[in-house]
Order: structure tokens, then sequence, then C-alpha cells
């Protein structure tokens, strides 16, 4: 009888090492599968949407009665939080879904280095005239700028463990120093530790 | 019935042992971390899964001594992931429960976690983000406190103090609470054990220094199975020459480092956990079971002749019991990082700014400076900011961040 039985276990795990493993395109907007504390890629993506139309209903990035369009540029997001996170993404992100949402009734200005030896680099070119064209125009300057901080308050007891995240995005007026801006998105995340890692 | 012992037995079977992986030791030793490096990239590749996190962590910390951050800053971080991960599937908790421990995947020791933040946190200042070596320090020290004894749930000093430099260098807050709490930390360590002096120099005047040298020394715990059955998990000190390390800048003696971690002490207070109660049962249940089914197994082949039905019985269900006993792995999971420093220690200078030229000796117990590890490097401190090194009690060049 045991024996029989032992053979059934051992077809059953047989079967079970045979299972096929997966490499599945999912959405991006759903609750991740691999778990674990901080931002997801879903938390991501519905802060930048979230950021976006608030900013959107909020009309401070809208044109003048003139026509005049507002300039700005995305700075530094500063992480004090727990969670090691990828600053850039977040950014790049948000500045997406804002040129979606704006396109050209807005002025996004690149004020990364990168962008700025870029401009250095083509303007002096210009006026050595080694390239065509002219600096007709000055280099933009801005009127806000986006920055934003990552905080978290962890708590952690025996077995469980909570992460609270908040993200705060703020607008700043570059002439009076006036927060004229600000959002936060949330998210929690509690866990539970196995008792093999105990 | 039938469904229970086929259950057992698949369990037993699916919680199979993941062994160590053999990273090579005595090339790191020896300063070859393109060996160890290349081995652990490809255990990255092609290894068991459940080691991942290990190899990840060897990985990243031999591009870090390469020089290359990036690299390094993706194998940690990865690394981190898992390790930092609490959620478990239901079926590897009970293969782990029921089979071998050491099938689970490997998250490694709180002290692990510790010196995995301890790398990242390096990795992301040379990147220049230190609000991200930070964060990666309080995952560390979150991390830590995950001993199963409470007293020594915040007695990292290396990983406070670090987080206040941190702090102090992206304009943060809370730069001071991260030194008191290092003091603490410390305080609490050497009065229970730890290595390094009651007078800290480094943690008296936490904020001092645009130099700061990070000193992995010598060679961390080794983790091994003690016990009739090799269940209880054990730590024990390597040798290794180098106890500690001393420099000079433009040959000026800048002083002897100060231990802030001892990894020794960190693994070995690291507590009970439960798996420790469930491998002392399984090893209680394995060693009956072995006795029960050998004396059967006696029996049988004594009332072989005699009885010749009873014999059979007896040899069926006692060769069962031994083979139970057998597929019982009452065996403590002893994988571990095994490149680690016994100690990281730290030695901090003002110096002007420009280009200078610093020797780190490392010393053996006695003082005496171990030339074969000594390190001569060239560091240009910056006009405004801090000039960070880690350098190990290896032979190969470290790199440099400003």
């Amino acid at each position: 009888m045991f024996l029989r039985s032992f053979a059934v276990g051992l077809l059953g795990l047989l079967l079970t090492a045979c299972g096929s493993t997966r490499d599945t395109r999912v959405d991006p907007d759903a609750a991740d599968s691999v778990t674990g504390t901080g931002l997801q890629s879903m938390d991501i993506r519905t802060m930048a949407q979230r950021f976006s139309a608030s900013l959107q209903s909020d009309n401070i990035l809208s044109p003048g009665k003139e026509g005049a369009r507002v300039s700005f540029y995305v700075t530094e997001l500063r992480n004090d939080s727990s969670d090691v996170i990828d600053k850039e993404l977040i950014l790049s992100n948000l500045q997406t879904e804002l040129f979606r949402s704006y396109g050209r009734r807005v002025r996004f200005l690149d004020r990364s280095p990168e962008a700025n030896e870029l401009v250095d680099a083509e303007r002096r070119m210009k006026d050595r005239g080694q390239v065509s064209g002219t600096n007709d125009r000055p280099v933009a300057g801005s009127d806000f700028a986006l920055k934003g901080t990552i905080k978290s308050r962890d708590r952690q007891a025996g077995r469980l463990r909570s992460s609270y995240i908040v993200v705060t995005i703020q607008l700043v007026d570059l002439v009076t120093g006036e927060l004229v801006f600000l959002d936060n998105y949330e998210m929690k995340t509690e866990s539970e530790k196995s008792v093999i890692n105990r | 019935m039938r469904r229970a012992s086929t259950t057992l037995a698949a369990a037993l079977l699916a919680g199979c042992a993941v062994p160590q992986p053999k990273i090579p030791v005595d090339s790191y030793l020896g300063g070859d971390l393109a060996v160890v490096r290349s081995y652990a990239e490809q255990q990255v590749l092609d290894g068991a899964p459940e080691n991942l996190a290990l190899v990840l962590n060897v990985q990243g910390q031999c591009d870090l001594y390469l020089g290359d951050e990036d690299a390094a800053r993706r194998s940690l971080l990865r690394a981190a992931q898992i390790m930092g991960t609490w959620a478990t599937s239901g079926g590897e908790a009970t293969a782990a429960v029921i089979g071998s421990e050491s099938s689970k995947t490997y998250k490694g020791d709180p002290y692990e976690k510790a010196m995995n933040a301890f790398y990242l946190a390096y990795a992301y200042l040379a990147k220049g983000e230190p609000d991200n070596a930070r964060a990666a320090l309080k995952r560390g020290i979150l991390m830590d406190a995950e001993v199963g004894d409470e007293k020594y749930q915040a007695d990292n000093a290396l990983l406070f103090w670090m987080a206040g430099r941190m702090t102090q260098l992206y304009g943060g807050s809370g730069a001071a609470q991260f030194f008191d709490e290092a003091r603490e930390a410390h305080r609490f360590a050497v009065e229970h054990g730890s290595r390094g002096a009651p007078d800290n120099v480094i943690l008296e005047a936490p904020e001092r220094g645009n130099l700061v040298l990070l000193l992995p020394v010598g060679l961390g715990p080794a983790k091994f199975g003690d016990g009739a059955e090799s269940e209880l998990a054990r730590f024990r000190a390597q040798p290794h020459p180098a106890v500690a390390a001393q420099a000079s800048l433009d040959g000026v003696n800048i002083g002897p480092s100060t231990i802030l971690s001892d990894l020794v002490y960190q693994a070995k207070t690291r507590g009970g956990t439960a798996m420790e109660g469930i491998r002392a049962g399984k090893a209680v249940f394995k060693s009956a079971s072995r006795a029960a089914g050998v004396v059967l197994l006696d029996q049988a082949v004594r009332n072989s002749r005699r009885d010749r039905e009873k014999a059979q019985a007896q040899a069926v269900v006692g060769g069962a019991l031994v083979l139970i006993s057998a597929l019982t792995a009452a065996a403590a999971d002893v994988r571990y990082w095994p490149t680690l420093p016994a100690t990281v220690q730290v030695l901090v200078a003002d110096v002007s700014p420009g280009r200078h030229d610093l020797v780190v000796d490392f010393v053996d117990g006695s003082g005496a400076a171990l030339p074969g590890i000594q390190r001569r490097l060239t560091v240009d401190v910056p006009a405004t900011g801090e000039a960070w090194l880690l350098v190990p009690s290896l032979p190969p060049p470290s790199p440099v961040i400003e």
C-alpha cells in the first residue's frame, strides 16, 4: 500500500517538475505578481496620469490671455524613502504624460546637464560659423520648475511589515518662489514573513 | 492515508537541498576578481535560481572592487529586491518545511542583507545619488532589525553612520538622529562582544572628513551545520592575516582605521529563528524513524524463518521508516555569502582639495603591515563635496568616487 502511494507521489512530483515556466506579457497597469514593498509599475503610471490630470485641472500651465505659452522644466525628485528608486523613470514618465496632455500649448524645457552641453556646443559652433544657422534667439528661460520628493514611513514588528509611501510634486514659480501647485500620490503595502524566513 | 503519504513523499522529494555555489574564495583572496566575477556571472545565468541573490551579491561586490559601479549597482539591486521580499509561495514554504530547508530561495541572514545595503549604497553614491544611497541604507537598517533576538535589532553602527553622511551629502533631514543611533548601536555592540574600541573616533565626530575610506577587512564568517543531524546553523570566524588598516596621504600618516561593523558578531547574534524549532523537530523525527526502522528490519531478519508473513510486514514498515528517515532533511540551510569581510572599518581625514597619493596598509594582529595587500592609489579630492573610496584588503586596485 505504501509503495503504491509512494509511486503515485513520485509520479506527481515528476509531473510537477515537468510543468512549464512562463514568459508572459502583462498589463503594466496590473498589480505586480512579483511582490514586495515599494512603488510598482502600476503606481508609476497611475501617479504620472494623476499628476498630469491634476495640473491640467488647475490650469496653472495653460497659455495666458494673449496666448503666451508658459515654460517649465522638470528638475529633481528627491528620495527620502527607504526604497531605492529609479528617479529618472518616474520623472520621464511624468514628463511624457504632461507632454501628451499639453502638447505644444506649453514650452517644455530640457535643463539636464546633457541638454545644456548640447545647446552650448551647438551655439558655439554657430557663433564660429562652423555650422549653418544663427543664434537668433536666446536660450529659453523658465517660468516654473517641477520638483518632487518621495517619503516613506516603514514599520516592522515580528513577522509583519508595512510601508507607506508618499510621492509629492511641487510646481515652483521661478520669479516669485511661490509654490503654485502641490499634489500627493500615496500608497501603502503590508507584508507578512513566511515561517521559512523567520 | 494514501493521499497523505503521497503528498508527504512528493513534498519530501520536492524539497531537495540546493547546495552552496562553489565560489572560488581562494581566487578572491588572491585578488583574481575577474575569475570570481566570471563564476558568479555564469551562476547567475545557469545556476540554481534559488541561489540567484547570493551569486548576484558576489558579482556586484567584484564589480565594485573592479571599478564598474554601474554593473555593481544593477546586480546588487536585483539581489536586494530578492533579499527584501518577504512573500513566499505556499509550495516553497511547504517544501522547505517538510523537505530540505535549503530548497528555499536564498535571502540571506540579516548581516548579509546589511552588507548588500552597504555595497549598494556605495554604488549609488558612485552614481551621484546619495539620496538613493541613503534609501538603500535605511532598507538595510530595517533588514538588520530582522534578527530573532530583539535586543540585537539595531546594532549596526556602520549603516546608521553612513545614512547620516548620505543625508548630509544631499541636504536631507535627520542626519543628527542617524549619528545618535550609530553611537548607540556601537556602544551596544561593543558591550555585547563586537570587536572595536568603546571610544570610537569616527562616531565622536561623525561629520568629520572630506576624504572617507571604507575598508572591508579580512574574511567574513562561515556558516555551518552543527548537531547530530546538522540541524543547527552556526557561524565561525575564518582566518585572515589582515585585522586593521592604516593609511598615509602624500607620505603623512592619516591614522589607523576604526571598526564600525563586526560581521562575525553580527552573524552570531542573529538570534533564534522559527525554522530552528522546525528543524529540531525534524531531527528528532529523523532519528526516531531511522531507529525504529532499523529495529523492525532487524526483527524482520530474525523472524524470516519462523514467521514469514510477519517478517515481510516488518520489513516493509521498517524499510519505509528508514526511507522516510533518509528523505527527511533536518539539516540547516547553510548557504552564505562567502566573500564578505570580517569587519568593515572606516578612516576619515580632512585634506586639501586636489590630487593626492594615498597608501593603505593592512596590518596583522601584531600591527605589522602586510606588503602583499598594500594599496597605492591616487585620489582627487574635490574643492566642494567629499571623496569616498572603497578599499578592500585584497591585492587589486580599487575605484575612486568623487
